[in-house]
């Protein structure tokens, strides 16, 4: 049997800012017309993967990364990132305002051979976007996880986690930003609390004792880490704009970027100048709160359950390359018109055939990086050269230029 | 008493479908020869007799399923009574002092009633059969469940008649509003069902999906609630409940009147609801008959002991295996001390004392109850003790396989899927270490938040995120902000609390304190109700 087998529209966010439950065979009807339109994600889902999902990289390897570079100044690299890409998500958002349409349904009105392309190239994107970051995250799980450094095949159950998430769609991806929430606040402030006694905000003093120069370097080696707006692209073809959204979206990113500034000035500050050695920041900033000595490392329990989201937010580029390269290929793209038009049955085989499909992609790009694994966790310090140095425009180039480049499409709704 | 319907359709094929077409005649001699046709078995028995008119009569049942001296009084006494050399059909019926009366058009209809415990009655010259409700089917009498115990609250529970389980509901919910819709299922046993719902408050896709789903079932026997459940679910091959069950038509109706759908089946004491979420489980009735405050410790107590129930065992073993940080030194001092010179790894022997566990529990649910009481003895005292004497398993791990093994018996209706999740937790832990357990919390994680039933994902109102539902979960709120339905549920009616229903008390109901407009305080029935005017 299929997984729609109940014939019944999903209960989660169907479009819309608010919740499409509303009860009754009509507002059911209501509600799977809209899903069929694409709605598979809400504001509220997508405010919070913003707020509480795309923070957790970047507690773990870029506190130290921009420690290094820029020093006491480390907070004004990041801030100036989540000033570039707060601009890109109001840019993207103002694509979206001007139309109902998806912004992908846009982009294949205006050539389909376009939208096949930056389907294509976001997907590659997304994979070697997540190359070193994996590799960090086999690193992380080999320090927070294992007394003894395990060989890397410890890690490797990590993909059969990401293949089963790849399978899933954007309406999974919001409901797993709804369930990281209590989650995220729950660790992250536990951690906090637990390394602020130990905190000297003094270790951040002077402001700008780091030269320009510093830090413009500290800010392009860290794009790898802070290009969220690329991730944002694909889920706003799931996504159906509506008025005042706006405000709420660019405030929940502010928002995680705030739990990223607390995070990197906290860290600072019970580090000092020993923060650039202490990679996988949130697995040691709470190692010195005192009644550790008593209760044993009650923080790792937090640094785990922080890790449940983080595992989440490093299978997302994955995900979503799966989700384009399905775009690209047409994938599930009439699920909703075989529904329609060859009753449920039709719609339900053709369903069934998507998702064998989407499985196949699936363990196709997870077996890849997977591969990739293997193969690099012994070249690490070449791939971060690779990754944060030598390559790193390739960052902006996805996160700032392709989603600026949006602002040409046509608008279709009037003012 | 019961109210009979319309004959209701059957779903499955059997022995009637061969003399479905054939129609009762005018002829008492041919009815009852179709008659013993399709119910060829001994125990079906013909009572004849005359009419006082002497027109020939024919009482045909199940023995053992009918009160015969009913059928002799109320039956057979006054009809031996009516003049007249022939018989109308409401003549008959007139006669009869039973309020249980119903016609069937066939004999195969007729057969059914006569299976489900009722009497068929065929007179000479009326071509139909007149179906007489004396059941008297051996049931046991209505007990507390032994799932479900309440310390407060009631204490009945549902016993194996459908027809009882009805009306413990019907004692409930005296509503015109609640339905029960007749189905059949089993080629073999044609099990009565009886879906249950409040008209106007259940969802009507959900229950549009149940009859599908109960009409395509084509299976030779239904034993049990949980056959249906089966195939009512959508997966086949899951960890998880995806249908709600309950023994106690407390709950039931609760369930019910909170836009549930429920289902009834003949021969099993345990009745399903529709759409379940996991949370369900984690509450009682209790916590409705308590105060909020109570009732709020007490469920994140049990949320608590399933937690430690899952993962204690595997952290233990995971911190002995890959992380010793995770226990505190002065601990990890005495621990040594106990496993010292144990021939087992921390793994096996944590697997082993589980295994213990489960056999111990296995056979003493099974064994005669004074047997039982004798292998708790052997079992958890003289097995216990000695394996630790003898130096094959350490004492922290009896204390942590039997503390985790109560914490699961918190929530009784996780216990089944429980006890699987804490295999697993463990052979986990012993080959992946804590970031297998982190790995598998995060696949069990992901997989609730997709695997939607009859359209209510299983981790809600978490996942997705439906703040209103909170009310009622974690922590309970008082009765007055639960004034609105589960929004998870979809229920055509959201409202079940009215605003302002204490008006009249002269002011003493805390709802009219928390009213007075000089406070400026809302209560929640309020803001939904202006936002329902906006």
């Amino acid at each position: 049997m299929s997984a729609n087998t109940t014939m019944l529209p999903p209960l989660g966010k169907s479009g819309g800012s608010g919740e499409q439950l509303s009860g009754g065979a009509a507002a059911n009807e209501k509600s799977a017309l809209k899903a069929a339109k694409g709605g598979l994600i809400c504001r509220r889902q997508l405010c919070f993967l913003l707020a509480f999902i795309l923070p957790v990289p970047k507690l773990l390897e870029a506190p130290s990364l921009l420690a290094y570079f820029s020093k006491g100044d480390l907070l004004l690299p990041a801030f100036l990132h989540y000033v570039l890409q707060t601009g890109v998500l109001i840019a993207l958002l103002c694509v979206c305002a001007k139309s109902d349409k998806p912004l992908f349904q846009r982009l294949r009105e205006v050539s389909k051979p376009l939208a096949a392309a930056v389907y294509i190239a976001l997907a590659a994107y997304f994979i070697f976007s997540d190359l070193f970051p994996l590799l960090d995250l086999a690193n992380f799980s080999n320090t927070a996880f294992f007394d003894t450094a395990p060989s890397v095949s410890a890690f490797l159950p990590f993909f059969l986690l990401s293949a089963f998430i790849c399978v899933k769609d954007e309406k999974a991806i919001g409901r797993s930003a709804d369930l990281c929430m209590p989650i995220f606040l729950f660790a992250f402030f536990g951690l906090i609390f637990m390394a602020f006694g130990e905190t000297d905000f003094t270790e951040l003093f002077p402001l700008f004792g780091t030269s320009a120069g510093e830090n413009f370097k500290g800010m392009y080696h860290s794009f790898v880490h802070f290009s969220d707006m690329a991730l944002i692209i694909p889920l706003l073809g799931a996504y159906r704009y509506e008025k005042g959204d706006g405000k709420k979206i660019v405030g929940a990113y502010t928002g995680g970027g705030a739990f990223v500034l607390l995070f990197l000035a906290v860290f600072y500050g019970v580090f000092g100048a020993l923060a650039p050695r202490e990679t996988y920041a949130f697995d040691k900033i709470a190692r010195y709160f005192s009644a550790l000595d008593v209760v044993g490392r009650v923080d790792l329990l937090l640094v785990y359950l922080i890790t449940v989201v983080l595992l989440y937010a490093y299978a997302l580029p994955l995900q979503l390359a799966v989700i384009c390269l399905c775009g690209a290929c047409g994938i599930g793209a009439g699920e909703a018109d075989g529904v329609g038009a060859g009753g449920v049955d039709s719609g339900a085989k053709h369903a069934e055939r998507a998702k064998r499909r989407r499985l196949i992609l699936s363990l196709s790009v997870n077996g890849a990086v997977l591969l990739f694994v293997l193969f690099a966790s012994r070249r690490y310090h070449f791939f971060y050269s690779l990754t944060t140095a030598k390559l790193f425009f390739v960052f902006p180039i996805f996160s700032m230029a392709l989603p600026l480049s949006f602002l040409l499409l046509k608008g279709d709704k009037k003012r | 008493m019961y109210s009979f319907g319309k004959i209701s359709h059957t779903f499955g094929v059997n022995t009637f479908e061969k003399f479905k077409n054939e129609k009762f005649t005018p002829t008492l001699g041919d009815n009852t020869l179709v008659i013993k046709k399709i119910l060829p078995s001994d125990d079906i028995l013909i009572y004849s007799f005359l009419s006082g008119g002497g027109v020939p009569c024919a009482v045909i049942y199940a023995d053992g399923m009918v009160n015969k001296q009913l059928i002799g009084d109320l039956a057979a006494r006054p009809l031996s009574l009516l003049p007249g050399n022939s018989l109308s059909l409401e003549e008959v019926q007139k006669s009869l002092l039973f309020p249980e009366l119903k016609t069937a058009d066939t004999p195969a209809d007729a057969a059914r009633e006569i299976l489900d415990g009722n009497s068929l009655l065929l007179v000479q010259g009326i071509p139909l059969g007149i179906i007489v409700g004396a059941k008297t089917v051996p049931q046991r009498a209505i007990s507390e469940p032994q799932t479900s115990i309440a310390i407060k609250g009631p204490r009945e529970g549902f016993i194996e008649d459908v027809k009882t389980n009805m009306a413990l509901i019907r004692k409930r919910l005296k509503t015109g509003n609640l339905r029960f819709e007749y189905a059949h299922a089993g080629k073999q046993s044609d099990t009565s069902i009886a879906i249950c719902y409040l008209d106007g408050i259940a969802d009507t896709a959900v229950l549009a999906a149940i009859k599908k789903r109960l009409s395509e079932i084509n299976t030779d026997i239904i034993a049990d609630s949980s056959y249906i459940a089966a195939f009512l679910a959508p997966r086949r091959y899951t960890l998880f409940k995806e249908i709600g069950t309950t023994e106690k038509p407390d709950i039931f109706s609760a369930k019910i009147a909170e836009g549930r759908i429920g289902i009834l089946v003949d021969g099993s004491p345990i009745a399903l609801t529709v759409p379940y979420v996991l949370t369900e489980d984690f509450q009682t009735a209790e916590d409705y008959f308590v105060s909020p405050f109570a009732a709020t410790v007490f469920r994140l107590l049990r949320f608590f002991a399933v937690a430690i129930s899952l993962l204690l065992p595997a952290f233990y073993v995971s911190s002995q295996l890959f992380k010793i940080q995770l226990i505190p030194l002065n601990l990890t001092l005495t621990i040594a001390g106990s496993i010292r010179g144990l021939p087992l790894s921390p793994s096996l022997e944590m697997f082993l004392v589980l295994l213990v566990l489960e056999i111990l529990k296995e056979a003493s649910i099974r064994m005669p109850k004074y047997v039982g009481m004798a292998l708790s003895v052997v079992g958890a005292l003289v097995l216990g003790d000695t394996a630790v004497s003898a130096g094959f398993v350490s004492t922290p791990a009896i204390i942590i396989i039997a503390f985790s093994g109560i914490c699961l018996y918190t929530v009784p209706d996780f216990v089944e899927t429980g006890s699987l999740l804490r295999w697993l937790f463990l052979i986990v832990a012993g080959s992946a270490g804590p970031f297998g357990i982190v790995l598998f919390i995060a696949f069990l994680l992901y997989y609730l938040i997709t695997a939607d039933a009859f359209g209510a994902p299983p981790l809600a109102p978490f996942a997705p995120l439906v703040r209103r539902d909170f009310k009622d979960l974690l922590f309970k709120k008082d009765a007055y902000s639960l004034c609105l339905r589960p929004k998870t549920l979809r229920s055509e009616n959201k409202r079940r609390l009215k605003d302002g229903f204490f008006e009249n008390d002269g002011g003493n109901s805390g709802a009219n304190k928390k009213n007075h407009p000089l406070d400026g305080i809302e209560t929640d029935a309020q803001k939904v109700k202006e936002k329902e005017k906006i």
